[in-house]
């Protein structure tokens, strides 16, 4: 029976993927554009590319997703002799096994997910975790990612003149954190157009906790102070962070002086005592638990969709799935006026500033043993039209399916809590837009609409090709990092004793003795060496 | 000089003495690949680490790596920290498994023995993470049990994750809750192995009770406590990361009476990934811990020399 089940699935897979192969060769012409460059490489040997990735293997999904690989690595192995195996880091303390996969250099992987800003890609690289990508090596083992990322990208991509990273630099997104929330209870609090500063989120939160007393506004885990306190700042500054130098992003410029480093949480003093005060009206508003600093069990994201919660703190990315109409999410059928609006943070000081274009990038293992073909293999997932859909959607006709406006739907007799492997694969650093297909179920609309309003208003990320050295002042990083947790956490969840100066002076000045104004001047050295005075 | 005492060579004692040192040869070999063969590895602790270099390739920076534990002003309160809990665990932790062992063995029933021995002995098998959970489960302010009992008795709600004062109550009940059983055993079996006819004789000569423990039980087991102390005694700076981390968790208000030393280094350490420094951390509790089991054993030996471990 079961195994009846599967030759009908293997036989409609097939036959499915005749319209991908139609779509290919309306998309990059009839002719395979590697031929020419791969012509003299030898593939004789077949060899599995281990490619690394943080997020958790699929478990319901499991069956999709291994019919996926199967059909893949067909097409790999035709093409390149090569198969792909996904090494999955869980969530659960994902960069220490991150690193420490990374520290073994024994060829368990040989493709490396990374990210300057949230994965450690400049220390790694440094510790010489990463091979260094030579020019000749990428134009031909990865002849179309070279083509498509331009000269100045691949700066951006360098370390001491050599690059390590092969940035997603075609991909629209934005990853600047905010708070989703339910516009049409801010509507029925009075906020006609929606929250449009932490005031108005105030509002928010006390109209949700008088009219909906059964309801957590937002059931925070103790994990989003860095975010929220960033927030702040970026709200009520024009200050510019630097990525990768800590979790913080303690230091930057600002807009109107980009390149003079100051960190914000010693200056920005009153505004901090302001934002300590609203933190602690929060708390005394059980915004969140009483307990919120050992909440470890929270599930907010998934609460907001089926209306348990009132509010959600992640970026821009999330709040587009939230915004739409999709099966997860259940207020949408449930309540017939439920709207979900975004307040970005900037937005009051309209101070926003695009990701930094390895946000999301792909390295390759100094430990690989096939180098060459871990690069052909990520060229074909990132710039084959066949391939790239079927590693990042599943299979067409199973688990998507497009419809007459070129859109990405599901198909018929599809079941989300099975067939969905959209995305199982978490290719983050390559995916791209000339190949995506829009999904239709998103509200393109409403993401549209906001997209246009950030293209207004924000600036590019300045601080590309600075990859900061932090060998003489990294042990002052590593107790700046603690007080920063320790004091962020306190006073982003309104949880100090005594007054909000008191407990922001006191933050301060734990900062000045663990050497933040040190880490600040020799950053500034390091500036004036790159950019000039 | 100790050859002509003995009489033997080296090379002849383990002629002499082989079937002992075959059985001892297990034990030999783990501690040998396990404990010592890793020794040079304590370089590491020197040198500015890099994946491709390796331990010996990477650039010696001499004691760098220990500077951030300085500079972080706290060592001093972390060390505290950690020796008190730790001083508090093995004196109190002694102290009620010696208890027990008693009582257990006046027992007279062993069916009843047996059952609350094996209850005493369950928690040590339940994993620190789930007794993070129970903690917190008992003593959280919006639903947990304590603030659900509080409150039907028409009392004020408590908030212990808000007060740093009673978590060195609360980590000392959690600890013994879960160790006692366990420790209890070997002075059990210690007792169990006290010659039968010194207690009968001290019946015979009328003492009761209370004087068989005070004079017969407690003596005879003052060398397994000596031991056993001097063995714990050498931890006493390496914190129990388990029970700290996840019954406490990572709530700043609670750090100034429950940081110690490795829930410190893991937060500071985790984000920026650092081996050097953690093997600083490592090298610097090995040898405080070095020095305080010589200097116990030192005066152990001036007073009992008997008991000394070497």
């Amino acid at each position: 029976m079961k195994k009846k089940l599967v030759s009908v699935l293997l036989t409609a897979a097939m036959v499915m993927s005749l319209p991908t192969a139609c779509f290919a060769e309306a998309d990059g012409g009839s002719e395979d554009p590697w031929a020419e460059a791969w012509a003299d490489v030898d593939t004789s040997e077949h060899v599995v590319i281990s490619y690394m990735t943080t997020g958790d293997a699929p478990t319901q999904t499991a069956e999709r997703y291994e019919e996926m690989m199967a059909k893949l690595n067909e097409l790999l192995t035709e093409k390149v002799n090569a198969e792909l195996d996904i090494y999955f880091i869980p969530w659960t303390d994902y960069l220490s096994n991150y690193n420490l996969t990374l520290a073994r250099m024994d060829g368990t992987v040989d493709l490396v997910g990374t990210a300057s800003d949230w994965l450690d890609a400049w220390p790694n690289a440094k510790n010489g975790a990463f091979l260094e990508l030579s020019e000749d090596m990428l134009q031909k083992y990865a002849p179309k990612t070279w083509e498509s990322v331009t000269p100045e990208n691949w700066d951006l991509c360098k370390y001491n003149g050599e690059i390590y990273l092969m940035p997603e630099d075609n991909y629209a997104q934005w990853t600047n954190h905010g708070f989703a929330y339910r516009l049409d209870w801010a509507k029925e609090a009075g906020l006609e157009d929606g929250v449009h500063s932490w005031e108005d989120m105030t509002t928010y939160f006390k109209y949700v906790r008088e009219a909906y007393p059964d309801i957590i506004p937002w059931d925070s885990d103790a994990t989003q102070y860095g975010q929220m306190g960033g927030g702040w700042i970026t709200s009520h500054s024009d200050y510019v962070s630097i990525d990768g130098i800590n979790s913080g992003a303690m230091w930057g410029g600002k807009r109107s002086d980009l390149y003079t480093v100051y960190c914000p949480y010693m200056t920005d003093t009153d505004s901090l005592v302001e934002y300590a005060k609203m933190m602690k009206e929060w708390d005394e508003m059980g915004v969140w638990r009483t307990d919120v600093l050992n909440n470890t069990a929270s599930t907010n994201r998934d609460d907001f969709r089926v209306g348990k919660v009132a509010a959600e703190q992640h970026h821009t990315q999330t709040w587009t799935d939230l915004v739409s109409h999709t099966e997860n999410n259940t207020i949408y059928q449930t309540d017939e006026d439920a709207d979900v609006g975004f307040f970005y943070f900037g937005e009051e000081s309209g101070n926003v500033t695009a990701l930094s274009i390895t946000h999301g990038a792909m390295a390759v293992s100094a430990g690989s043993a096939n180098p060459e073909r871990a690069l052909m293999v990520y060229d074909l997932l990132r710039n084959d039209p066949e391939i790239y859909r079927l590693f990042n959607y599943g299979i067409q006709g199973v688990s998507w399916d497009v419809d007459e406006n070129g859109m990405r739907i599901t198909p018929e007799g599809y079941n989300p809590d099975t067939d969905n492997i959209n995305g199982t694969v978490n290719f983050w650093w390559g995916r791209n837009d000339d190949l995506e297909i829009k999904d239709a179920r998103m509200n393109w609309d409403r993401i549209d609409e906001l997209y246009a309003k950030y293209d207004e208003i924000k600036i590019e990320y300045p601080y590309g090709q600075f990859v900061p050295d932090v060998t003489s002042i990294d042990a002052y990083i590593s107790n700046i990092n603690e007080i920063y947790e320790n004091y962020m956490k306190q006073i982003s969840y309104g949880k100090y004793t005594g007054t909000a100066e008191e407990i922001v002076a006191e933050f301060q000045s734990a900062l000045e003795s663990a050497g933040v104004n040190e880490v600040t001047a020799e950053l500034q050295r390091q500036f004036d060496e790159l950019y000039g005075n | 000089m100790k050859k002509q005492k003995s009489g033997l060579t080296f090379f002849q004692k383990v002629v002499k003495y082989r079937t002992l040192l075959l059985m001892c040869l297990p034990a030999i070999i783990f501690f040998f690949a396990f404990n010592y063969m890793p020794l040079p590895g304590i370089w590491v602790a020197f040198v500015r680490y890099n994946y491709r270099d390796g331990i010996f390739g990477s650039q010696f920076i001499g004691l760098d790596n220990f500077k951030f534990l300085m500079t972080s002003g706290k060592l001093l309160e972390l060390t505290r920290n950690t020796i008190l809990y730790n001083l508090v665990f093995i004196l109190l932790g002694n102290f009620l498994a010696v208890f027990v062992a008693i009582l257990l063995n006046e027992i007279r029933s062993k069916w009843f023995r047996k059952v609350s021995q094996t209850i005493m002995f369950l928690p040590y098998f339940i994993s620190q993470v789930l007794v993070g959970f129970l903690v917190f489960n008992l003593l959280n302010y919006d639903t947990g049990f304590v603030n659900g009992v509080l409150t039907s008795l028409g009392l004020e709600k408590w908030q212990p994750y808000a007060t740093a004062g009673v978590w060195p109550v609360i980590l000392v009940i959690v600890y013994l809750w879960q160790q006692t059983g366990y420790n209890s055993v070997v002075y059990f079996a210690s007792i169990m192995g006290i010659d039968g006819e010194i207690i009968e004789a001290a019946k015979v000569d009328g003492a009761n009770g209370f004087q068989k423990i005070l004079y017969i039980i407690l003596p005879s087991l003052r060398g397994t406590i000596v031991i056993l102390l001097l063995f714990a005694l050498g931890g006493i700076v390496k914190g129990n990361f388990g029970l700290f981390y996840n019954v406490v968790g990572s709530n700043p208000m609670l750090y100034p009476t429950t940081d110690i030393i490795e829930t410190y280094v893991y937060r500071s350490t985790l984000v920026d990934f650092n081996f050097s420094r953690a093997s600083a951390v490592g090298l610097y509790q090995s040898v405080i811990g070095f020095v305080i089991v010589m200097t116990v054993n030192f005066i152990v030996k001036k007073i009992e020399p008997d008991y000394s471990l070497f």
